[in-house]
């Protein structure tokens, strides 16, 4: 119980940021009534998706230091179960998410025994090639589709248990919910022994051993985390977008895109992923919109945000939200 | 100080404002908007401009009448049964991704209220894309997607004109059937022992598994013998290995579905590895683009392709004629299998509006599983276009073309099968590499 | 012979997968950057030779001083521009800072050139074919391969036996030692991001002559690079010079492996899953690489 309150116990942040944290959730709430364009609307889903990825991914690669670059794998995963028991067997969303859930676990047990024996860019390019595996296998096989890809029936009237609905604003509401999920989660996690743990080990491993840390434990459970957090938004995309290849929940461009957004809003920080994604998100998109291929001006979006990219990463390293603390520090 | 945080909380409103933005708000009355989806950007932006210039030129054609085309729709000015409503073609750039697809394909039905939506190229796009276009009961019409699968789904508002893979892949044993009876221009009949062994290689997304499942079907039916067949990743620095492997069983033909880049890529490897075999032979994509012809030049004489559209057409067919020489007026190119299925698309569109006569999508769907496009008004050699209860089109088929080296040492793709629309005598076997 | 004949053909091919990781372990080992835009630097290299050949007729091999030049170029301007700003961030910054430098050049690329593949129509050697015996190869592919060995021999002996090289490898050794010794860091990075630009542009000049340039070519190469750096060891150019082989032999083996056994899914559509697979493997065993010296 103690540990449940720690959940909502937002007292070690600033006044600013928690009034910020309000304002936002009520944004965040009545979004969809305020008359958006339901463009805006999907935008605001993929922003919520992406920064739960970003939040699970900055618990092994924000708080604990680890490049991780493989996380599409786990995506994969998520999805594949999900549309899989859908599929084959009829299991409703709500069963086969949890157990897209458990794999995700227990997959990234086995894998991350063997990967953490591993360091620094060793271990970044090792990531990368496990998720690349994996996704060379799930495009031969033809049991899951191969590169085919899966399609998830679609139902003709709402649906609770597997999750189809019509409109927009019920995938709204929901991911909301597991985005809210993913924050106390987070708001925990950074207070658990665990969260200490992997601060010590990211400023150095050598002090945290002489404490008797076991270090390689403590990653691995980090990893496994960062995992299921990731699975579980892998299943949402799977009823979400109804469909599913290896290119789309597997690629290696989606395993860096998770790990962009959360260090470029700012890594082992609280509000981080969920302001990369922010800003990354919406921009992707507009910008696609505006200056996309249709105007015959293809490339010229991607290279403004590339730009933004660079000038971020080398102005501050520590992200926007780094930029932000800075100017607050300056302020005062 | 002031002025950094002034231009931060100025840059969050934008974006807070960019929320609210609605696309299109001054939709005009008379103006049927139809939402189309191409990969504008990415890997596949050229073919993605070309597709949306094809489909900008023919909605121009029937919105302003084109008195040099012998179509009934070019004296149209406008869909007459809907008051001479102008098509607004609404173009968006997915860029090949699925999910982005889908949330462009819900900003056009319910931001930007399309009538209909045409596209997505991509298989694996089409396929998100029409599942939010059923979802919300929007009619979408498919030009340009060749996986089978699209229309075995039972979908109520999907209908595609193009024919699928598997047409072609018939096409394919017909065309070998041909050569044993003696039935290919030129070309005397020749044993089937001879022909008997294929080998084929195919990229291994959903595109060319598919057609790899679909050859070795067609193989058992009209008794042919697949001797090795592999699939290969179609982003690989080096094919030599695929090129061994298809090489190794000494094929009677070699059989392909490969993209632009992987296909130039196997044919020069196959070329300095001095394969032998009597009959090459690729399915689409990268065989048939301009790029093909023009990077490989000589050494893809004999090689056969399957397509939808040559421009040799325009011989025997003088709609085809006009609208190409429109489009090569305007653009410098002729029109391809690619381009020209989207006049198709945007044609198709049109008729299905007028016959329907009015934007309510009942109407629409109800026009589309009675439409019949007569073959004399289409660019395509098509026997017309029907739709059959599963929304394909049933009267489509697809060509085989050779590349011809010609005497003024210019490559030509001439049709070979259907047997009577050859434009050339077929070139057998193979005359190997230049 | 099947196999052998493969195992030449991945020796060929080893050799330029060789080159292009060549740059990447130097940058490397010098200042612990991994570079993503590396694979961008060779798809310039390559647009490099292409438009030489295309605008003024020169044969591709050539042209070769044209891809090395932009290449040198390249890497300097993005050493100066870029990443002497980036290097005062934790890994990961530095990490996204290139992934940016990378979207970048590839969006440029498309910008300038379009996405349309673009392959090298004239040239003494293109198309061309030698033959020894049984064993037919192609001939663009044999000069690449001489040409990128005759690279790697200059580029040891310059680390190895010039002073200057010298100071480079003390650099990647111990950069306080080395600063106390008298030796400039920041020039020796410099010196480090020219060579890589350098050998990474010559590797994409010799590339175009059997390989298409497209502005997303960079990703496909630097893939293979990262596996073949990572595998012999960061840093490390003796290492990488045979983690390339060892993976270009390993891609033309396995496809033959599995036409041997008789197994269709043991196909070509796997052989570089068996790449990455093994790098997995030997990394698990050996955490420092095949001839690493750092973790």
């Amino acid at each position: 119980m103690e540990k449940l309150k720690d959940a909502f116990d937002f007292s070690d942040f600033s006044r600013s940021e928690r009034i910020g944290f309000i304002i936002f959730t009520i944004f965040l709430f009545i979004f969809p009534w305020l008359g958006v364009s339901s463009f805006a609307k999907t935008v605001m889903i993929q922003f919520m998706l992406f920064s739960l990825f970003g939040m699970g991914w900055n618990t092994i690669g924000g708080y604990g230091g680890q490049v991780e670059l493989g996380k599409a794998q786990y995506v994969g995963i998520g999805a594949y179960t999900v549309a899989l028991m859908m599929v084959w067997w009829k299991v409703p969303f709500w069963i086969s998410m949890p157990i897209g859930v458990l794999i995700a676990l227990g997959y990234s047990f086995i894998i991350g025994y063997p990967l953490f024996r591993l360091k620094g860019h060793y271990f970044a390019i090792a990531t990368i090639c496990t998720s690349l595996v994996l996704k060379d296998i799930f495009d031969n096989w033809a049991l899951v589709g191969a590169a085919k890809g899966i399609e998830l029936p679609i139902h003709d009237h709402p649906d609770f248990l597997y999750m189809q609905f019509k409109s927009d604003t019920y995938y709204y509401y929901f991911i909301m919910a597991l985005f809210y999920i993913a924050i106390f989660y987070m708001n925990w996690f950074r207070k658990s022994k665990l969260g200490y743990q992997l601060r010590m080990i990211k400023d150095d491993e050598d002090a945290a051993e002489s404490l008797g840390i076991d270090i390689r434990w403590c990653k691995i459970k980090a990893y496994s985390i960062a995992s299921a957090f990731v699975a579980v938004g892998g299943g949402f995309m799977a009823v979400y977008n109804l469909y599913i290849d290896p290119a789309s929940v597997m690629e290696l461009s989606l395993s860096i895109k998770i790990a962009l957004m959360a260090m470029l809003g700012g890594a082992a920080s609280m509000w981080g992923p969920i302001i990369g994604a922010a800003f990354l998100v919406p921009l992707d998109r507009f910008l696609g919109s505006w200056l996309g291929g249709h105007k015959g001006l293809t490339g010229i979006d991607y290279m403004i945000y590339a730009m933004l990219i660079m000038i971020v990463s080398a102005y501050q390293p520590r992200g926007i939200w780094g930029i932000i603390e800075d100017l607050r520090k300056r302020g005062k | 100080m002031r002025k950094t945080r002034f231009i931060i909380f100025f840059v969050f409103i934008l974006f807070i404002s960019l929320m609210f933005t609605h696309g299109n708000v001054y939709a005009q009355q008379n103006e049927i908007k139809i939402g189309v989806l191409y990969p504008l950007s990415g890997a596949l932006a050229t073919i993605g401009r070309d597709l949306q210039r094809a489909a900008e030129l023919t909605a121009d054609m029937i919105n302003n009448k084109s008195p040099g085309v012998d179509l009934p729709m070019a004296s149209w000015g406008g869909i007459p049964n809907l008051g001479g409503a102008k098509i607004k073609l609404i173009f968006v750039d997915h860029r090949g991704e699925p999910d982005r697809g889908a949330d462009l394909a819900k900003r056009l039905i319910l931001d930007d209220k399309v009538v209909g939506l045409m596209g997505a190229y991509n298989s694996a796009v089409t396929k998100t894309v029409s599942a939010v276009a059923e979802r919300y009961g929007v009619p979408m019409i498919n030009d340009s997607s060749t996986s089978p699968d699209l229309t075995e789904r039972g979908f109520k508002w999907f209908w595609r004109t193009t024919p699928h893979d598997n047409f072609f892949n018939k096409d394919l044993f017909e065309l070998l059937k041909g050569l044993t009876e003696g039935k290919v221009k030129g070309v005397k009949a020749i044993p089937k022992a001879q022909l008997k062994n294929l080998a084929y290689a195919c990229e291994n997304t959903e595109w060319g598994s598919g057609v790899a499942k679909s050859l070795e079907a067609y193989a058992k039916e009209y008794g042919f013998n697949i001797t090795k067949g592999i699939l290969y990743n179609a982003n690989s620095p080096d094919l030599t290995s695929e090129a061994k492997a298809l090489m190794s069983v000494n094929p009677d033909a070699m059989l392909f579905a490969s993209y632009l880049s992987d296909s130039l890529l196997m044919i020069r490897t196959l070329k300095s590895m001095k394969a032998k075999t009597k009959i090459l032979w690729g399915q689409n994509a990268g065989f048939e683009m301009a790029d093909f012809a023009k990077t490989l030049g000589a050494d893809i004489n004999g090689v056969l392709t399957r397509t939808v559209f040559i421009d040799k057409i325009t011989r025997v067919k003088k709609v085809a004629g006009q609208i190409n020489a429109l489009y090569k007026q305007k653009y410098g190119d002729d029109l391809t299998g690619a381009t020209a299925r989207s006049v198709v698309g945007v044609q198709t569109w049109a008729y299905v509006l007028n016959k329907a006569g009015s934007t309510d999508p009942k109407a629409i769907q109800k026009a589309c599983n009675e439409l019949h496009i007569p073959a004399k008004e289409l660019v395509m050699p098509w026997a017309g276009i029907k739709f059959d209860s599963k929304g394909q089109n049933i009267l489509g088929r697809g060509l085989i073309g050779q590349y011809q080296l010609k005497s003024d040492g210019k490559i030509s793709l001439e049709i070979v099968y259907p047997f009577e629309l050859a434009t050339a005598n077929f070139i057998y076997p193979f005359p190997g590499w230049k | 012979m099947l196999i052998i004949d493969a195992l030449l053909q991945g020796l060929l091919i080893g050799l330029l997968f060789a080159l292009v990781a060549l740059g990447l372990t130097i940058i490397f080992g010098v200042m612990d950057i991994v570079n993503f835009a590396h694979g961008e630097f060779l798809m310039l290299g390559m647009y490099a030779v292409y438009w030489t050949n295309y605008f003024l007729n020169i044969d591709p091999l050539l042209a070769l001083p044209v891809s090395a030049a932009l290449g040198v170029i390249l890497g300097l301007a993005s050493y100066y521009l870029l990443i002497s700003y980036l290097l005062r961030g934790p890994a990961i910054a530095q990490l996204f800072g290139t992934f940016g430098l990378m979207l970048f050049l590839q969006y440029l690329a498309m910008f300038l050139f379009s996405a349309d593949y673009r392959m090298i129509e004239r040239g003494f050697l293109v198309g061309k074919s030698i033959s020894f015996g049984p064993f037919v190869f192609e001939a663009t592919k044999l000069a690449a391969g001489v040409l990128s060995l005759i690279s790697f021999a200059v580029v040891y002996y310059f680390l190895y036996k010039t002073k200057l090289g010298k100071a480079l490898q003390a650099t990647a050794i111990n950069k306080e030692a080395a600063t106390y010794m008298g030796i400039k860091t920041e020039k020796m990075n410099a010196i480090a991001w020219a060579i890589g630009g350098g050998t990474v542009g010559i590797a994409g000049g010799l590339l175009v002559n059997f390989y298409y340039a497209y502005p997303m070519v960079g990703i496909l190469f630097v893939m293979i690079a990262f596996a073949c750096v990572a595998l012999g060891g960061f840093g490390s150019v003796k290492g990488v010079f045979f983690a390339g082989l060892l993976i270009g032999v390993l891609e033309m083996i396995f496809p033959v492996f599995g036409h041997l056994v008789g197994s269709d899914f043991l196909g070509p559509h796997f052989k570089f899953t068996v790449v990455y697979l093994a790098y997995f493997i030997i990394v698990v065993v050996r955490p420092q690489g095949l001839f690493g010296w750092k973790n």
